[in-house]
């Protein structure tokens, strides 16, 4: 928000405050049923279901159930490998396409971009019997190959991107063109720094996407051994019951590693186009 | 769609490839190994999927060519047409309120500093928890009488209003958690978009006298066209074909009370995972598509694909 | 049998599978080469057969995955062909896309677990491999009527019930107490049962839960009610019988709990089959639930007493109740059905003392469930007898019919007309006529095996 001159000092103040206080309170309420969950995962079986907030009395052990009754460890390592390499790799893709899409002159450029905007039109869902059929015949069933490699194309990284790089000042650019720079060193050197800000907030987006998926993993292991986070949260349920407190305890365990990549990766988003020296 | 952004002029090249060509080339090289992933893993399903549409299939390995057979039967199909309204109505509530208040968001958190920068992550909190678990907890706290916000209707005055289990009220619950758990998302994005808004032109407006609502209007609005663009299009596809939209709607309501809250993709996945009806359901997920089509396209041209008007 | 993709009957013009796997083949081949697809087909004869189920090692029953796991390395012990166990989260296997996706594909477990409202899907699918050769007389005599008829065709077994879970009303002896009731006042009627409910009701819980949701498991749970007045689906003509006064008092019945304000329009938890969350938590004083919540609650709601009876009968009705339970089944199309055909039956349908006791055991120490054999409910003895599943076995159990195994399209038109009348407001007799219409034009065209 731009700083509002338009007021007195002591009128901004007060107005200050007043913003910051929506902002508490509406932040509040967005957590709220977050520790809602919380405090589920410190309540016992019987008590998961109470009205009451606050647990009667809070134990750890649903939290040391999923450590070590469960192989939630090897759960998570899975999830980080699959998560950590879609979100590279992706994140390398997406640029190069975004920014051929924005800023390189070919033919069939638009065709292409609504070829590969179309694929944003259907969902997961729809299209896993032909997609595990793919994977099948590319001998990628039960293996981190099959985990990975479908989760990589994604066109919304795509999109944004290239969205991103239509509203980027062309002077940067074309500094490097007089340089007599190749296609290849304009992106890595200049463009993709230029990025860091959008990029950043990609490396959240994606990473969350593969760490909270669930359908894709669930239908193409077999093993145990290569389930997901998600997958042994869901095994919580029963045939008749679901042990809220476990399946809580687990989402806590799993968010927060999330949560910590969110706080680092934002001051990038916010801070980063400052140091490109833009402003 | 003729295109004239991103004009750089390139210094001519003496040898090799003219200048053009090197630019076409370079061109289709970047964006080769996401397109051939892309269709590969998508298009190739998709168009698998697309033909299925025509076929009579039992989920065993049953195949018979059937025509417009079930296009035929979609037509005839109420369900098919209740869930195809559901779906309207889902959207239209769910995706300007999601534009208001990822934007709304962003504006309010935009500022750098701490203070802000612990408030966004608690927006954003919403996002980093497997969507399964937190249609759980909504579920519990919208509980008849017990729930909190049950209890919190009954001191508003509204007692017995079951949130869940009223078929008036299923879909605006539905929405709204939709709403809370997908606005902080959008307010990343908007956030990305507003950090590229050139300060000078706000430095500008304001010794031109302008006051915030002016440059909102002014400068903000239509400096972030191309995020707008992108936030319209991705959340329309996501109320009305995506995962979360479905993940919500199954885990709370599995489209009950009465069909209330049956989305499309609900009845699509019903009849392909529950009914093995494959072919059926993969000729409404064909027009679930084309509707999505004409819907993208439409906005597509209005807004000459979120690119600026000048340049 | 060495390769998984041998043609598998049906032969209406081109297979789907061959087609899609064909264009794929085409796909990935243009980009990968053809080294993959060798490498499908070299599939090792003796590989073990999968076995899909869904207890698996972290879910919340320790004894039902030892029984699981128990079984299997008993079989591996003394056979050739082995056995593994393949998981599948439970909400997965019974509303996911696994099972589907796997067996479109071709690529389904070779042993897996049906219950009867997937019975007919998949065998009208033709998946399901013919049990009754490894079956001896003597062993299909032991199990009765009402539990093996919704697995058989044409005289034929084509699964086999390792359990039988019959619903009845639960209620917490506190509850009754505090509103000045006792095990005398358990409600004989439906009349009665309202009038209990009311009582019972308070401004912080219901009277009673009937489940909410849509789903097979709604459906199952309201069955005896239509049953009770002698309502059907289907009549031995084959047409419609779902237009008749014991549907529409059924639906009204449900839909008067509501309106009464008795009745919850949301359930807690995972479902009205949730004891714990439901009657454990305090949420409601008395709920329809099935067998197994005689263990949910006595694990989870400790310090609850509870106490369990018939379901009531409507005026001039007779009393039934619904009894479900998955099976056993072999895949036809899998690797060596006849080895997976053997083996369901040397797991839960053979004479030896073994099958018998693994029966017994799922049953009394992996589940608080009524075995499907006469000679596992003797062998029990005492376990079947003590308490509240004594009440079962002698004025529950009794009176149990099967879980009718209809298609899905009869399901989701019974579905529709509970959901419409139950939290719709729906008129029930406008309700169960405009159903009976729709079943009538499904049934028309209906060809595959009878629906029970």
């Amino acid at each position: 928000m731009p700083r509002p001159h338009f007021f007195a000092p002591s009128q901004a103040r007060l107005l200050q405050f007043v913003w910051m206080a929506v902002s508490a309170v509406l932040a509040a309420m967005t957590l709220f049923p977050l520790f809602w969950m919380v405090s589920i995962a410190f309540k016992t079986p019987a008590e998961s279901f109470s009205p009451n907030m606050i647990p009667a009395a809070p134990t750890w052990q649903n939290f040391i159930y999923v450590l070590t009754e469960v192989p939630f460890l090897r759960y998570m390592f899975n999830s980080f490998i699959v998560s950590a390499t879609v979100t590279v790799v992706a994140l390398l893709f997406h640029s190069m396409a975004g920014y051929a899409l924005a800023r390189l002159r070919f033919p069939g450029r638009e065709a292409i971009f609504l070829a590969i905007f179309s694929t944003l039109l259907v969902s997961l869902p729809v299209i896993i019997v032909p997609l595990f059929i793919v994977v099948k015949t590319l001998g990628m069933l039960n293996s981190y190959a099959g985990l990975i490699v479908p989760a990589i194309f994604n066109a919304f990284g795509i999109f944004l991107l290239r969205q991103y790089y239509l509203s980027l000042p062309r002077e940067l650019e074309e500094a490097a063109v007089i340089d007599g720079a190749g296609y290849w060193r304009i992106y890595w050197s200049v463009v993709l720094p230029l990025s860091r800000p959008i990029l950043a907030a990609l490396t959240i987006l994606f990473f969350l996407a593969n760490w909270n998926s669930f359908l894709w993993p669930l239908t193409i292991t077999a093993d145990q051994n290569l389930w997901v986070v998600q997958v042994g949260i869901a095994n919580f349920q029963s045939q008749y019951s679901a042990a809220w407190n476990y399946m809580m305890a687990a989402s806590t365990i799993v968010a927060l590693p999330m949560l910590i990549l969110f706080v680092i990766f934002q001051r990038q988003i916010m801070e980063s186009i400052k140091t490109s020296g833009l402003k | 769609m003729t295109d004239q952004v991103a004009q750089i002029s390139y210094p001519s090249e003496e040898r090799g490839l003219s200048t053009k060509h090197r630019e076409w080339l370079a061109g289709y090289l970047f964006v080769l190994p996401d397109a051939l992933g892309l269709f590969i893993f998508l298009g190739v399903p998709m168009v698998l999927s697309l033909v299925i549409g025509f076929f009579e299939v039992d989920g065993f390995g049953g195949y018979r060519f059937v025509g417009l057979a079930n296009y035929q039967r979609m037509m005839r199909d109420p369900l098919f047409w209740q869930a195809a309204r559901v779906t309207a109505l889902y959207a239209i509530l769910l995706v300007p309120l999601l534009f208001v208040c990822g934007l709304g968001l962003a504006l309010l958190v935009q500022k750098s500093n701490r203070f802000n920068s612990v408030i966004r992550s608690m927006f954003f909190a919403p996002h980093v928890v497997s969507l399964v678990v937190v249609a759980l907890v909504w579920q519990l706290m919208s509980v008849d009488k017990i729930g909190i916000l049950s209890r919190l209707m009954s001191a508003l005055g509204l007692p017995g209003v079951s949130l869940l289990g009223d078929p008036n009220l299923a879909l605006l619950a539905v929405v709204a958690v939709s709403l809370w758990f997908l606005m902080g998302y959008y307010m990343l994005i908007f956030l990305g978009g507003l950090q590229d808004i050139p300060v000078q032109y706000y430095e500008a407006a304001e010794i031109d006298g302008a006051g915030p609502v002016q440059r909102f209007w002014y400068i903000t609005l239509p400096l972030l066209k191309p995020t707008s663009f992108f936030v319209l299009m991705i959340s329309m596809v996501a109320a009305v074909a995506g995962a979360q939209a479905f993940d919500i709607i199954y885990v709370m309501t599995k489209g009950g009370p009465a069909n209330s809250t049956a989305v499309l993709i609900i009845y699509i996945y019903q009849q392909a995972f529950g009914f093995g009806a494959f072919g059926y359901a993969a000729a409404m997920a064909s027009i679930l598509v084309a509707a999505l089509v004409l819907m993208t396209a439409i906005l597509f041209l209005f807004t000459r694909g979120g690119r600026f008007e000048h340049a | 049998m060495n390769d998984s993709r041998t043609p598998t009957g049906k032969t209406a013009g081109v297979s789907r599978r061959s087609l899609l796997a064909g264009t794929a083949a085409l796909a990935a081949g243009t980009v990968t080469g053809f080294p993959f697809i060798n490498r499908m087909a070299v599939r090792a004869q003796d590989a073990p057969l999968k076995f899909w189920q869904f207890y698996a090692p972290g879910g919340q029953v320790a004894s039902q995955v030892a029984w699981f796991e128990k079984t299997v390395a008993d079989w591996n012990d003394s056979h050739a062909q082995k056995i593994e166990l393949e998981y599948v989260p439970n909400s997965e296997y019974i509303n996911g896309t696994k099972l589907a996706t796997a067996f479109a594909s071709g690529t389904g477990p070779d042993i897996f677990i049906i219950s009867p409202g997937d019975f007919l899907r998949y065998y009208n699918g033709g998946v399901l491999h013919d049990l009754t050769p490894f079956i001896s007389e003597e062993a299909r005599a032991d199990f009765p009527e009402s539990v093996i008829a919704n697995r058989m065709v044409d005289g034929k077994i084509y699964g086999i019930p390792m359990e039988v879970e019959p619903m009845a009303i639960y209620y917490s002896v506190k509850a009754f107490e505090e509103a000045g009731l006792n095990e005398n006042d358990v409600p004989k009627t439906w009349e009665e049962l309202l009038d209990v409910a009311q009582k019972l009701t308070t401004p912080e819980r219901y009277g009673i839960v009937f489940e909410t949701k849509p789903g097979y498991y709604q459906n199952f749970t309201w069955y005896p009610f239509m049953w009770q007045g002698g309502g059907e689906i289907q009549s031995e003509d084959g047409r419609s019988a779902f237009d008749s006064p014991a549907t529409v008092q059924a639906l009204k019945f449900w839909q008067d709990a509501i309106n009464l304000g008795v009745a919850p329009r949301q359930v807690l938890g995972y479902g009205a089959n949730d004891a714990t969350a439901n009657l454990g938590s305090g949420y409601c004083a008395m709920q329809n639930v099935g067998i197994w919540a005689i263990s949910q609650l006595t694990n989870n709601a400790p310090d609850m007493p509870f106490g369990v009876f018939p379901l009531p009968t409507p005026p001039g009705g007779k009393y039934v109740t619904v009894g479900g339970g998955w099976a056993f089944v072999a895949n036809a199309r899998g690797r060596n059905p006849d080895a997976a055909g053997e083996f369901c039956a040397w797991a839960l349908a053979s004479m030896e003392q073994g099958s018998i006791d693994r029966v017994v055991n799922w049953c009394t120490e992996a589940k608080s469930d009524m075995p499907p054999r006469n000679s596992a409910l003797e062998a029990g003895g005492d376990a079947f007898n003590r308490g509240v599943m004594g009440v079962f076995s002698q004025e529950i159990h009794p009176g149990t019919r099967a879980e009718p195994r209809v298609p899905p399209e009869v399901y989701k038109i019974i579905s529709d007309a509970i959901q419409q009348t139950q939290l719709g407001g729906a008129d029930p007799q406008a309700t169960a006529t405009a159903a009976s219409q729709q079943l009538d034009a499904f049934l028309a065209s209906y060809n595959g095996a009878p629906i029970l």
